[in-house]
């Protein structure tokens, strides 16, 4: 009875209905819309926000004495420690291995050029690597395990993807042939161009090099000279050497949890807390997990990067929810004001329904079925309403190229639509319904 | 000893300390009686019915009706009164415009318990509308509204029937056919009571309560009232 009841009164009050239906649905056409966006936007300006170099380096744990003039980095080669280049693909198989965007191993020395001092930095320029094989498990302090999908893959990184905004002239050196990618400072001073030839030194050690290309980065590397990791591994005699790691992750901002973890050993949280925090691409759980992954490294966050990255994606989150917390008021209201009207239009029925013995319960249940039903027929409509608005916000508003969002991500923000328009129908409606349940039926029925 | 079923005493009602509705009204009904109240506009009758209905309180004196009494019971326990003890019949009818027949039925019956479609349909045929229960109010001629209201009032078996003008918006036929209903409860032993203005109406009952500003005139015989 209360189905039949339920369905006649929404369809005899069409117009009402639809006018409910339309303001939640606007509501949640927004909700909708923004959380695609929020997720959209975060990921892609996530990515966006690597390109602005790396948030952390892996250094050996012992680390060098080294000391800084003018932008060269003096080591002192018998108190040096490195890590192993064969180590490096283990960074794509920790736990947050899809959020590590990009690294590239470092092995510098000063040498001479063409009788000028500089600092000769090998690296990868463009590698493509293999990931370890082989299913892994990730195993709590509770005991539990999470077996991680198998990868076989290749990845493709180095210094291009990790330091995307240089402008190189030219083109990046190849990682199977020699060739030198050159400062634009120091070029200017070796009065050497693109296909020029540079002789470099150390010790006894010397090679000829072609200038494949010419960098300009705005910093202390427009000094400085590149070469692939096993030419300056030869050069140096330090075969299969790396002194660093410079690494680009997509991290979450920082929390209350985040910074209590960073305060202790994060083994010593608390076994819920150690297994949020650890599943969670924080900036200290991703260096932890890089450390676990690689023997005798040790992790520093570069905080500059990542403290403007999460400042700015908790500033846009901030807003996103702040927009739809007005929607939702401004839905919500709209409700209430269409409710009360619909309430006193229909005062003469809720009072006969009273004289025939309906209770609070039975006058409640219906009508706040009656909203929640509009409640999910906005929903539906606002979410298929935010689908149609994200490309049209993503390219006007945020310059995003399209919209790729993933299906099961899409699939996600549905229920999260739905709870959000049933509550903007009830929210709307409560008072409303609270108000009808003190109708007197003597006065209702009389139409007073 | 029979107990009244209903039993009034005393009963004042003020609006707003000013309007004085009904005076130490004191009223009996034994069950299976039918009681017509009658008066003229404004004399208090349906102040007086709404009172046993549990739809008003007095401002003084007691109501109880099968033992109950009114006066101290929370709202849902009023509520409950009404679904399980009273059916009501109103002038106006009253019906939910987008509910069929059979469906205004099955309220009161959802209400009390539980709808039942087969129930309700037989209630309608008892008052002869075997063949209009899927119809809307809107399709339906007064006579026919007063009676889906009348099968309405009658599905959950209440110990009192409780009518207010029943016939007031029905021509004569209609009127007739309502009336023959009425008398058919009655002789299955329901308690009957009517407010009526209508000397016609109120002479069939077996006790007329006459009301004039709010009190209760001395009893006046029916029979003498059925000669003039």
């Amino acid at each position: 009875m209360l189905g039949r009841l339920l369905i006649k009164s929404l369809w005899r009050e069409k117009a009402r209905t639809a006018l409910i239906v339309l303001s939640v649905a606007t509501a949640s056409t927004l909700v909708s819309a923004f959380l695609n966006i929020a997720f959209t936007v975060t990921e892609e300006m996530a990515g966006e926000l690597r390109s602005f170099g790396a948030n952390i380096v892996v250094v050996p744990k012992s680390e060098p004495l080294e000391i800084v003039i003018g932008g060269l980095r003096f080591v002192s080669p018998g108190e040096s420690a490195y890590l192993e280049e064969a180590d490096l693909p283990r960074l794509k198989a920790i736990f947050w291995r899809h959020n590590i965007a990009a690294f590239a191993p470092f092995l510098s020395r000063v040498v001479e050029v063409e009788g000028e001092q500089a600092l000769l930095v090998g690296t990868w320029f463009d590698k493509d690597i293999r990931i370890p094989e082989g299913k892994r498990f990730f195993t709590f302090a509770s005991g539990a395990q999470r077996e991680a999908a198998s990868e076989t893959e290749t990845f493709r990184t180095g210094l291009k993807s990790l330091s995307r905004w240089w402008q190189v002239e030219g083109e990046w050196p190849r990682e199977d042939e020699d060739g030198a990618l050159i400062g634009s400072g120091l070029a200017r001073r070796l009065k050497v161009g693109i296909g020029g030839r540079i002789r470099i030194a150390l010790e006894k050690r010397s090679a000829v090099l072609p200038v494949r290309g010419i960098a300009r980065t705005g910093g202390v590397e427009e000094e400085q000279i590149f070469v692939h990791l096993k030419l300056a591994q030869d050069l140096f005699g330090l075969p299969g050497k790396a002194e660093k790691i410079q690494v680009s992750a997509l991290v979450t901002p920082d929390n209350a949890l985040a910074a209590r973890a960073s305060r202790v050993d994060p083994a010593k949280l608390p076994l819920e807390e150690y297994e949020t925090w650890y599943c969670t691409p924080y900036l200290g759980s991703v260096i932890y997990q890089i450390e676990e992954a690689i023997p005798n490294a040790k992790g520093k966050a570069i905080r500059q990067v990542s403290e403007a990255e999460g400042a700015f994606l908790a500033r846009m989150r901030l807003t996103f929810i702040l927009v739809i917390a007005v929607a939702i008021l401004a839905a919500s209201l709209a409700v209430m004001a269409t409710m009360v009207t619909a309430i006193f239009e229909r005062r003469q029925e809720i009072g006969l329904m009273k004289a025939l013995g309906a209770n609070a319960k039975h006058l409640g249940l219906f009508f706040l079925l009656e909203a929640a039903l509009t409640g999910i027929g906005g929903g539906i409509v606002g979410y298929f309403g935010g689908l149609a608005l994200v490309p049209l916000l993503s390219v006007r508003t945020f310059s995003l190229g399209g919209f790729g969002l993933s299906l099961s991500l899409q699939a996600a923000i549905l229920p999260i639509t739905l709870l959000v328009a049933v509550s903007v129908a009830l929210l709307g409606s409560f008072f409303p319904v609270k108000e009808a349940m003190r109708f007197e039926p003597v006065k209702t029925l009389r139409g007073i | 000893m029979i107990e009244p079923l209903i039993l009034l005493k005393a009963v004042t009602k003020d609006y707003n300390g000013k309007v004085r509705a009904l005076d130490q009204v004191s009223l009996e009904v034994y069950p299976g009686e039918w009681a017509a109240v009658m008066g003229a506009s404004g004399s208090g009758k349906t102040t007086l019915l709404n009172m046993i209905a549990a739809l008003d309180r007095p401002t003084s004196g007691s109501v109880r009706v099968d033992g109950e009494d009114l006066l101290f019971l929370t709202e849902e326990d009023r509520a409950r009164f009404r679904r399980e003890k009273v059916g009501l019949i109103f002038q106006q009818f009253y019906l939910i415009p987008y509910l069929t027949a059979v469906e205004n039925v099955m309220l009161a019956q959802y209400f009390h318990s539980m709808a039942d479609a087969r129930e309700a349909a037989e209630a309608l045929r008892r008052v002869g509308l075997g063949e209009r229960m899927g119809h809307y109010p809107s399709e339906l001629s007064g006579g026919e509204q007063q009676r889906v209201c009348m099968a309405r009032a009658l599905i959950n078996q209440p110990k009192i029937i409780l009518a207010d003008e029943p016939t007031g918006n029905l021509d004569a036929e209609n009127e007739k056919t309502v009336m023959e209903i009425f008398h058919d409860l009655h002789r299955r032993g329901h308690t009957l009571l009517f407010v009526t203005h209508d000397p016609q109406i109120g002479t069939q009952a077996d006790k007329i309560v006459k009301l004039e500003h709010g009190r209760v005139l001395p009893a006046f015989p029916v029979k003498a009232l059925r000669s003039i």
